[in-house]
């Protein structure tokens, strides 16, 4: 199921920020802050947007848009 | 370290996150587990975050992150100076100021964009901090801003009141004369050196 793939790609993402975000929540200087918010939190972003797409493309695929 | 409830919020997002990619195929089978991954994978990760960089944005204002870096040491060390004619001095060891944001209160413009522009000041002392090198003297990128000592001062009575302003008063308002005309020390980094720093007492 071609949804199910990018549900789990964009899981990856979003995961991918929550755990870059959580490392510099350990480590807080002015540089993990930097990371944490320049690169954790786009890929949160992708992450749910990919995921919002592959939910509307099933949607529309369905019939049900 | 951030504090403990951001740490398991981020941690525990991170785990629902982890669970949701791989049991996406079967969830997303059902209603219910369609409902999970939209709370789980889209609205969960987003509120934590939020929650991590607003918290990140308003700990990046505080005395003890700006001093963090090695190149502000002797900048901190003139909170304490000896030398009641320093501006960051007395504005510290008097409680003129919240002293958890003391750079802030001084250094972020009171205008609209006034946190934007101190943010990206910031990054550009991380930029400097980790890549480029820092200049023996440290200076500020643009001329000091008036309006920021006004922000607190202007009505101030023993400020309006002070025989030295009267004479200049509509000038500092209109902006003509800088508050650093006269009050010509900031940080007194001479003190800082020759070790004549004050420290309260302890009751």
């Amino acid at each position: 199921m071609n949804g199910a793939r990018a549900i789990r790609r964009g899981a990856t993402w979003a995961g991918l920020g929550l755990a870059l975000q959580l490392g510099a929540s350990f480590h807080w200087t002015p540089g993990s802050f930097v990371l944490s918010a320049a690169v954790g939190i786009p890929l949160v972003l992708a992450g749910s947007v990919q995921f919002v797409v592959a939910v509307l493309r099933v949607m529309r695929d369905k019939g049900a848009l | 370290m951030l504090p403990i409830p951001i740490v398991v919020s981020l941690a525990v997002g991170l785990a629902i996150v982890v669970l949701l990619r791989f049991g996406a195929a079967p969830l997303a089978a059902h209603r219910w587990g369609r409902i999970a991954l939209l709370v789980g994978l889209a609205a969960l990760p987003l509120l934590t975050s939020a929650a991590s960089v607003s918290y990140g944005v308003r700990e990046s204002s505080t005395t003890r992150f700006c001093l963090s870096c090695h190149e502000m040491q002797d900048h901190g060390k003139s909170l304490f100076a000896d030398n009641a004619r320093a501006l960051a001095a007395t504005h510290y060891q008097n409680r003129l100021i919240d002293r958890d944001k003391t750079c802030y209160a001084c250094h972020a413009d009171y205008g609209l964009f006034g946190d934007v522009k101190a943010k990206v000041d910031g990054l550009q002392h991380v930029w400097v901090h980790y890549i480029g090198h820092a200049p023996e003297k440290l200076a500020l990128y643009r001329p000091y801003q008036s309006a920021n000592c006004l922000h607190c001062h202007e009505d101030g009575r023993r400020f309006q009141e002070a025989v030295a302003h009267r004479p200049v008063l509509s000038e500092l308002y209109g902006g003509s004369r800088s508050c650093l005309t006269c009050h010509v020390v900031a940080h007194d980094r001479d003190s800082v050196a020759a070790q004549r720093l004050w420290q309260a007492e302890v009751r």
